[in-house]
């Protein structure tokens, strides 16, 4: 949208105070307002508009479980700015309960042999390009080959595994989504209490993926992949795939 | 900064601070109002508590975003269960991106003096008594606009009036509204006419 004038800002200033523009148009007088030596000191006074239409409603209490359904999901919620654990700063009383990651998802305990057949049945699947895959798939045999354990992945970006053998570990996936535009996948571990440490990127994923993880697992309880603008040192966005690497 | 700011910018912190507990306290304050605010907009109970759930939880991630010295919580709170309950009858427009909707609302939740006093000096009667004596367009403009997430474009198909018309129209009715609220302490607006508005907006 072309710089709007400040006429057309001073016509805007109602539909704007209460969000009733389009999201262009939104972008526009907001960068105007700041850029401007003008007043514009209607615009200005009916911001906020919204908190006196709010005033005039009457209050609903809401149903006695709402607050309980919330807490509780906020329990399992990372704030943006924090992706380590809320338990870690929130005062609750001391528990026994070892503390959880709070990317944890549902923990799903998978046999070696398992792991080895449904790569096996995957690999048939790949078959028909297989020769420009041969590196990823002796990775990915060699992985689980000699794998000690196996950690199911799964996601809003589809699924794969960990593979974890003897100091290595590997991560292991077929189909992944893209990132956003202008995104990469960043892989983490997390420990117990929720630090993170990047152990990988994947800029652009094939349909098979094998990435040998930065660093062993350790003592980290949760691997996680989330799509950031660039690798960072911390996430900035909620993981589109999680492990439990516990049990 | 009034008590209950005051009181509000300690629950950002605390709620920034990784405390749900005072989450928990925030939504005791407001559960009410932001119920009321997203029902307003859906119509349906059930509904309006998903509304009303996934507002705080967006509060809870988002917090950092929020700068008690520029916006006050409570009004970010409710623009955020608004947006969430538009996202959800928005059924006949274009979808939109609700987070980007949270991050624009930002710069538009205050702290504005010319509201916040007026609203400490009136109760929630006062605020209605005010609505209702608005003239039946401006208030049916700012009806659509904020409880049903019409643009002033869209309120302008509505009601069968030019886009620059339905904005002059939000503008006249707030700017009632403010003077109606504020008693003589506000300045009145110039005497713009909607037909007189700019062949420019609302194209």
């Amino acid at each position: 949208m072309s710089r709007m004038s400040c006429e057309q800002i001073d016509e805007l200033a109602g539909a704007y105070a209460l969000g009733a523009v389009d999201a262009d148009e939104d972008r526009s007088v907001s960068e105007h307002l700041a850029s401007c030596d003008q007043p514009h000191a209607e615009v200005r006074d009916l911001i906020g508009a919204g908190t006196a239409l709010t005033a005039g409603v009457l209050d609903v209490d809401p149903s006695p479980g709402l607050r309980d359904r919330l807490m509780a999901t906020v329990a399992e919620t990372p704030q943006e700015h924090q992706p380590q654990a809320v338990a870690a700063a929130t005062p609750v009383a001391p528990d026994t309960e070892p503390r959880r990651p709070r990317w944890r998802m549902q923990p799903v305990a998978m046999g070696i042999a398992a792991v080895i057949l449904l790569l096996v049945i995957g690999l048939g699947a790949w078959g028909l390009n297989l020769n420009a895959q041969l590196a990823e798939r002796d990775a990915a045999l060699r992985a689980v080959a000699s794998a000690d354990a196996a950690f199911a992945v799964e996601g809003t970006a589809g699924s794969g595994w960990v593979i974890e053998s003897g100091d290595v570990a590997h991560f292991v996936a077929e189909g992944l989504a893209e990132p956003p535009e202008g995104q990469i996948y960043e892989l983490w571990l997390m420990d117990a209490d929720g630090n993170p440490t990047a152990v990988g990127t994947i800029e652009d994923p094939d349909d098979l993926v094998v990435v040998a993880l930065e660093q062993d697992l350790g003592n980290a309880t949760t691997f996680a992949v989330t799509a950031e603008p660039q690798r960072v040192d911390a996430p900035t966005s909620d993981p589109v795939l999680v492990a439990s690497l516990e049990g | 900064m009034t008590d209950d700011r005051e009181l509000d910018a300690r629950l950002a912190e605390r709620i920034r601070g990784g405390q749900a507990q005072a989450l928990g306290e925030l939504y005791d304050r407001y559960a009410g109002t932001a119920l009321a605010v997203a029902l307003r907009v859906v119509a349906d109970r059930s509904e309006a508590e998903d509304v009303v759930h996934d507002a705080f939880v967006a509060v809870w991630k988002k917090i950092d975003r929020f700068d008690a010295g520029r916006g006050s919580l409570r009004a970010w709170l409710l623009t955020v269960v608004r947006n969430r309950a538009i996202d959800r009858v928005r059924v006949r427009r274009t979808t939109v991106d609700v987070d980007d909707a949270d991050e624009r609302s930002l710069l538009r939740t205050g702290p504005n003096p010319t509201w916040e006093d007026a609203l400490q000096r009136t109760s929630a009667a006062d605020v209605r008594v005010a609505v209702a004596a608005l003239p039946d367009e401006q208030r049916r403009a700012l009806e659509l606009a904020y409880f049903e997430g019409y643009t002033y474009r869209e309120v302008a198909e509505v009601t069968g009036v030019a886009a620059g018309t339905a904005a002059g129209r939000l503008r006249l009715g707030l700017g009632k509204l403010r003077d109606s609220l504020a008693g003589s302490a506000g300045a009145p607006l110039p005497a713009v006419e909607a037909t007189t508005l700019s062949e420019d907006v609302g194209r």
